[in-house]
């Protein structure tokens, strides 16, 4: 029966209140943003829903800043516009660049650390409507400010990007929240397991090669 | 340049019998060839029903065009300082050509002198007020009069008797004019080229040199020049002789080619009661806004840049320029962006009198498309930027462009506009380029740097201490470098000498290092993540 029901609402297109989501394999590509990371992609099924607020949470170095510059890349490779809220203005333009991030599509939203300001500046970009990703970098706040926030500031964001083709992103030391369709995409690591990838033998020749990826995605009601 | 159609010529067709149709034709399209007779003008000139009259203002040229569009509709600007202005009808309302030319010299006075004033009110340095009029059957005569000595010139009759007094040096300085090297430098070089073939009159260089044989001939006015034989002087000078002799016997070498009319978008309003609060003004400016916006519309104009001028209290005048991104004529848009513009410059004193002026460009021509993907709209896209902009400071948004340099963290801000539509774009569904799981991490750079102090063994970073709570520090477990890099050292404003080191530390963070070799400090550049 709950089955039965849940699929009548998807059918009407009133599922974004469901706490069970639909398999992923069914969403088309359509509804789906790719990140670009293939390893992130297959932990997210094909990408992050739009329409729906997801986030990204890992620790220092884990891969996070990586993965949102390779998010924005793809969705500006598709010929969207992005925007990143960047609360503590720590955005690289040249590694994002590096990345493949094409600039000239991105709106760069630098705060320089008043996390309330810069969560009326995302606010005002999902208004306007029309990014295809907008990631908000809340990385480097501290966790008693952001338990200041009260619960309903998410419920809000997610609300105001319901049904839109757009993805809202949140990108956290840790869990914060996402809507009923969202994901949450966890970079942690094991302690002990190394997160960088050096070459060269000597310390003459040492060379940082890249981090590693380890992510898990948590989808709603898994 | 725009081709006078027959609408701009009727005004100055007189009316004529069927004998004189020839003659009348003679004068408005003069021939281009030399005057056949002996030593004096064939021809008393084009006495008849047009009239020119030429305003002349050397000092306050702008004040000019407003006096002759209150004359004429039919208003060309021959310099920046001279405008002149078909008179032909002006009889019948009126009076003689001496009525039309006193009320003119007594409008561009009145104006000239209120301009004075105001400039000299606002502290301004005060411009001479003194204007020349003339009147007379050809353009060229008015233009030739004003820049004689008499303020207030009228001829009626014989143009080539009127002109004959004045010195060469006139007609030397009347072609220095048409060809302003202030003007054309403004302009390309094709574009220049271009306008010069299209002009009526003689190429200067072929004028300098006209000008200098007639002085070693001793010929000191334009009666002299113009009693001049025409096929003597074609066979010595060419056909740039023969045109200048033509302008020196009052012959006007094309019709008025009247200048279209620009429309002002201006809206003005006194309040009964200071306005002391932005709130209020806002409302203010929807009336005055409301309007502006149906005119822009029927004119299919929009909106480029947006001059608001408030009047205070204390007699000051507040002003503000809004350049928009795109040209804009949406009320509600506009609105939102002075709003927004005075909450971040507010007024220093209660409000008198609103005035809006709006630099008008034309409309844009948007074509939607099915198969293209939405995007924030231009309108959304600058009331988005104003309230970014009001909310975080001005230069906190927009779009990052990397500089051609190698100096670490060098970009710039521009302003973020929406994409254009890429046919290259991949399509929505279809997925970017795979990567492994193994990626090169971009970092987080902080702005400015932070100081930390390090353990060097050996010429290596063994040991990273900072001060500052929440960053990272510890055992250096892994580091990679130096890599040295310097640049701007021929500058003393900001050059920059650092090695970079790419360091692991054991509570598991990667981070950038760098030694400031000319402080001799240790910095935290970014951390890898």
């Amino acid at each position: 029966m709950r089955a039965h029901l849940e699929s009548l609402l998807r059918a009407r297109k009133l599922d974004v209140t469901l706490a069970t989501a639909e398999p992923w394999q069914r969403r088309s590509a359509d509804d789906l943003a790719a990140t670009g990371l293939a390893v992130l992609d297959e932990a997210l099924g094909g990408g992050l829903r739009r329409g729906h607020l997801s986030e990204i949470v890992g620790t220092r170095s884990s891969g996070r800043t990586t993965a949102v510059c390779h998010t924005l890349a793809s969705a500006a490779s598709r010929g969207e516009a992005v925007a990143l809220i960047d609360t503590f203005d720590r955005f690289d333009p040249a590694s994002a660049a590096a990345a493949g991030l094409d600039l000239s599509k991105l709106l760069w939203v630098r705060e320089r650390g008043d996390a309330v300001r810069a969560l009326k500046a995302m606010m005002l970009v999902l208004q306007a409507g029309g990014f295809g990703v907008v990631a908000f970098d809340l990385t480097d706040v501290r966790p008693p400010a952001l338990r200041a926030f009260p619960f309903t500031t998410w419920l809000r964001l997610a609300r105001m990007i319901e049904g839109s083709e757009t993805v809202a992103l949140l990108v956290a030391a840790e869990r914060l929240a996402r809507s009923p369709g969202g994901a949450s995409l966890l970079l942690e690591s094991p302690p002990e397991a190394a997160r960088a990838r050096w070459t060269g033998a000597s310390s003459r020749s040492r060379l940082l090669r890249g981090v590693t990826l380890r992510p898990r995605a948590v989808h709603g009601g898994r | 340049v725009r081709i006078p159609s027959y609408d701009d010529l009727t005004p100055s067709i007189p009316d004529v019998s069927a004998g004189d149709v020839f003659a009348s034709t003679r004068r408005l399209l003069p021939a281009p060839g030399p005057v056949a007779g002996g030593g004096a003008p064939d021809e008393d000139g084009p006495a008849g029903t047009a009239l020119f009259a030429c305003l002349r203002s050397t000092r306050l040229p702008s004040a000019i065009l407003d006096v002759a569009r209150d004359f004429s509709p039919r208003v060309q600007r021959h310099a920046a300082d001279a405008v002149v202005l078909d008179v032909s009808g002006l009889g019948r309302l009126l009076g003689s050509p001496v009525r039309i030319g006193a009320e003119l010299f007594k409008a561009l006075s009145s104006q000239l002198s209120a301009v004075s004033r105001q400039l000299a009110d606002s502290c301004q340095p005060t411009a001479d007020s003194s204007g020349r009029v003339s009147i007379a059957p050809t353009q060229i005569a008015t233009l030739l009069l004003t820049l004689g000595e008499a303020p207030l010139t009228v001829v009626t009759g014989n143009v080539a008797a009127a002109l004959a007094s004045l010195p060469l040096r006139i007609l030397q300085q009347f072609m220095a004019e048409v060809h302003g090297v202030t003007v054309l430098r403004k302009l390309s070089r094709p574009a220049a080229a271009a306008a010069l073939a299209r002009s009526p009159w003689p190429a200067w260089p072929a004028c300098e040199q006209a000008f200098d044989v007639l002085q070693r001939w001793g010929l000191t006015t334009l009666g002299e020049f113009a009693a001049l034989p025409a096929a003597d002087l074609s066979a010595r000078m060419g056909q740039s002789g023969v045109a200048l002799q033509q302008l020196a016997r009052g012959r006007d070498p094309r019709p008025l080619v009247p200048d279209p009319d620009v429309p002002r978008f201006v809206e003005r309003m006194e309040l009964e009661w200071p306005i002391d609060a932005l709130e209020p003004l806002s409302f203010v400016l929807a009336r005055l806004l409301d309007p502006l916006a149906g005119a822009l519309e029927r004119a299919d104009r929009a909106a480029a840049a947006i001059r608001l001028d408030l009047r205070l209290v204390d007699r000051s005048s507040h002003a503000r320029v809004l350049q928009l991104p795109v040209a804009l004529r949406d009320a509600r848009v506009l609105r939102t962006l002075l709003r927004l513009d005075l909450e971040s410059h507010p007024p220093s004193a209660a409000i008198d009198v609103v005035t809006i002026e709006i630099d008008p460009a034309p409309g844009r021509v948007i074509q939607y498309s099915l198969l293209e993907r939405a995007m924030p709209s231009a309108e959304t896209l600058a009331a988005l930027t104003a309230r970014l902009g009001a909310l975080l400071g001005e230069g906190r948004c927009g779009t990052p462009a990397l500089l051609d340099t190698h100096r670490p963290d060098a970009f710039e801000m521009h302003r973020f506009d929406a994409p254009a539509p890429d046919p290259r774009a991949r399509s929505r569904g279809e997925a970017a380029p795979a990567s492994g799981s193994e990626i090169t991490p971009c970092i987080r750079r902080f702005r400015p740097p932070v100081a930390v102090r390090v353990r060097i063994e050996r010429g290596r970073p063994l040991y990273v201490a900072v001060d500052r709570r929440g960053m990272p520090g510890g055992h250096v477990v892994q580091a990679a470098g130096p890599w040295r890099s310097s640049g701007a050292w021929w500058q003393h404003d900001e050059p920059w000498d650092r090695d970079e080191w790419d360091v692991e530390l054991s509570e598991g963070s990667v981070c950038r290092l760098f030694r400031d070799r000319r402080a001799g400090g240790w910095f935290l550049d970014g951390v890898l993540d």
